[in-house]
């Protein structure tokens, strides 16, 4: 990457997986609004919904989701129990409209929980919402945590997703995020997962963790290409331990700099493509003939709270703690503490207690933004034509610069990322976010 | 009588032959004609073999005819945008189709197996309309039928359990095409295969299968094989 990019790289852009942002909820929006939005959703309409596991055996240093170490399993079974009592309250509203095309389980450690009750919240989806054969049924997976006929069981359950979390494969990495895989371990689960039937599974990777070197990494990427996942998502560690306690085991000096995260990218997505995967969005590649990389090819890449997808719902719902959902124009997240989920869940509440609801200028923003990251290219007049003169001046400032360093290109109108500057994406969607803090404010000093 | 159903009848105005002979007349639109009425519709319909597999409208051509089923059966399916299906429904014998409530076929309907079908093309029927002004009515009364069916999916949808759902499934295939109770049981046949009928009640083909087994052990149906299954009726 361009040596004038790298100050980029260090701006903690938003993930811009809703608009507006997570930041922008409050608490206005609670259960009474997301259930009349449920009341609205029509028979036979598309729905993704998201399974939020909490739980986790170990503390990841790096982590930034809502999640908590347990080590009662009654707990988890708590909680089995009163995401059953939402996934209920939601089919009590739904009353059979909708059809899930998409369930995807997320964490935490999703393969915390026991596939026998896997199995029972799955079952209780199937009841409540329907399923059907061609959904797309996804589980994020530690492999730590994977017993040895799980990939056989979750396969036979219906999961035909897999996602393992590696993150790097370099030993003293791993020691310095707390999370010690072995290759071999690796491996066998790979072997696992492909033995059990399942042709699409996907890695994680993420650089800019603590004592990664060129070298390193380098070993790293070789490793997930010999693997040969159908998918890798590559994220770039954001480090905020300010807001973040478990990121504060991370010691600053360990980090590298902006120069070597720059190099860490660029060596990915060239190894990435030179092994033959396509490059999705700004974070994804995947094999061609991939349901991913064909949504790419076809023009119907979109963006969710799990990033890239081909699931072509407009409406989420998100169930468990912390979740959020999305049903015309209404984003409605979950209560996030466990106890106060567990009694209002258990209670045959729907347990929603922040949100936003999109205005029509947020329509505008957002449909931009979603293009720019999933298309590269956007026709900016239509949000020029909304924003008032402020914004507007702000927004042809951003583009300026980012335009002036070859980040983006302006032609009539039509906003264009540089596919070299592919990383930056984000950063080129924080210019058409109104509401987006100034590049420096959000900078680390990397 | 010798006049064969599968030709387009043209017959005398006294004597509309094909429809006196036809034995889902008393169940399907037909029924509310009067005789008057029934000799002039009969003249702008024509019966039509329906080889299993192929599709008498397809969603999102122009709605251009009604459609009534004789005999055979019939799999509705709207499609999702990135080629999915969704089963919405199944036409039986005196069941129709394609009322014009849109302007573009709403599904798909395709044959299950080899069917006969009556076919009204709406030209003819605006026709048929101005000459005796209350046929359209009765007609357009008769479209509610078509959407109590999507109706009675949805509700269908909505019970909880895939046993309640299979089995209320199987009563009212039964009450459609079943065979008439004996002893407490009534035989129907399944002219669709499994997988549509799991899509249909939003169930995967595995569960569908567990639920079958489970409804058998527990006494509410016997005899279930690819192409019938027994119920035990619960009020005997």
């Amino acid at each position: 990457m361009k040596k004038e990019w790298r100050r980029y790289l260090g701006v903690h852009a938003p993930r811009y997986t809703s608009y507006p942002t997570a930041l922008k909820f409050t608490p206005d929006v609670g259960a009474d609004a997301y259930a009349e939005r449920l009341d609205r959703v029509e028979p036979y309409e598309p729905l993704s919904v998201y399974v939020h596991v909490p739980f986790c055996r170990r503390l990841c240093w790096y982590c930034g989701c809502n999640m908590r170490v347990e080590n009662d399993y009654g707990r988890a079974l708590d909680y089995v129990t009163a995401l059953i009592a939402e996934i209920q309250a939601v089919g009590r509203r739904l009353k059979g409209r909708g059809r899930p095309v998409a369930v995807h389980f997320g964490g935490g450690t999703p393969n915390y929980l026991l596939a026998d009750d896997l199995a029972a919240i799955l079952s209780v989806i199937e009841g409540e919402f329907g399923l059907t054969d061609d959904a797309q049924i996804a589980i994020e997976l530690d492999p730590r945590s994977l017993r040895d006929d799980d990939a056989d069981r979750l396969a036979a359950l219906g999961f035909n997703r897999m996602s393992l979390g590696i993150q790097d494969f370099d030993l003293a990495v791993q020691e310095a995020i707390n999370r010690i895989q072995s290759f071999d371990m690796i491996e066998a689960c790979v072997g696992a997962i492909r033995s059990a039937g399942v042709n699409d599974l996907s890695f994680d990777v993420l650089y800019g963790l603590p004592k990664q070197t060129a070298r390193s990494f380098e070993s790293t990427i070789d490793k997930v290409i010999a693997l040969a996942p159908d998918r890798v998502s590559v994220f770039g560690y954001a480090h905020l331990p300010a807001a973040l306690k478990n990121q504060r085991m991370i010691r600053d000096e360990d980090l590298p700099d902006g120069r070597l995260r720059s190099e860490l990218v660029d060596y990915a997505d060239a190894r990435l493509c030179a092994a033959g995967y396509m490059r999705i969005g700004f974070d994804h590649y995947a094999k061609p003939g991939n349901p991913l990389a064909e949504a790419m090819r076809e023009g119907r890449l979109r963006r969710n709270f799990q990033g890239f997808t081909d699931d072509v719902a407009d409406t989420v719902i998100g169930l468990g703690a912390s979740a959020i959902g999305y049903i015309g124009g209404l984003y409605a997240q979950n209560e996030k503490d466990l106890r106060a989920y567990g009694e209002r869940a258990r209670r045959g509440e729907l347990t929603t207690v922040r949100g936003v609801r999109r205005t029509d200028r947020d329509e505008v923003v957002a449909g931009a933004i979603a293009a720019l990251l999933c298309r590269f290219e956007v026709d900016i007049r239509p949000l020029e034509a909304i924003l008032g003169p402020e914004a507007r001046r702000r927004m042809a400032s951003r583009l300026g610069e980012l335009a002036e360093e070859r980040v983006v290109a302006l032609r009539g109108g039509v906003l264009q990322i540089n596919p070299d500057a592919y990383a930056l994406a984000r950063v080129a969607a924080m210019a058409l976010d109104p509401d987006a803090p100034a590049f420096e404010k959000v900078s680390s000093a990397v | 009588m010798d006049v064969p159903l599968k030709h387009k009848s043209c017959v005398s105005e006294s004597r509309p032959v094909a429809c006196e002979l036809c034995d889902v007349r008393e169940r399907s639109i037909c029924a509310d004609l009067r005789p008057q009425e029934l000799s002039h519709v009969e003249r702008i319909m024509s019966r039509k073999t329906v080889a299993k597999g192929r599709a008498i409208m397809a969603e999102g051509e122009p709605n251009e005819a009604l459609f009534v089923v004789v005999t055979g059966s019939f799999r509705l399916t709207k499609h999702l945008e990135d080629g999915r299906r969704q089963v919405t429904g199944f036409l039986y014998k005196g069941d129709f189709a394609g009322l014009r409530t849109t302007e573009e076929n709403p599904y798909t309907a395709e044959a299950l197996e080899p069917s006969l079908i009556c076919h009204f093309p709406h030209r003819f029927l605006d026709e048929a309309a101005r000459v005796s002004p209350g046929v359209k009515d009765r007609l357009i009364a008769r479209a509610q039928t078509e959407y109590h069916k999507a109706q009675d999916h949805i509700v269908l949808l909505g019970k909880k359990t895939a046993e309640e759902r299979v089995h209320s499934f199987l009563l009212s295939l039964a009450d459609s095409i079943g065979e008439a109770p004996h002893q407490g049981r009534r035989r129907t046949r399944l002219p669709m295969p499994r997988q549509d009928i799991a899509d249909f009640l939003g169930l995967r083909l595995e569960t569908l299968s567990r639920t079958l087994a489970s409804l058998k052990k527990k006494g509410r149906i016997v005899d279930v094989t690819r192409n019938d299954v027994v119920l035990v009726l619960d009020d005997h």
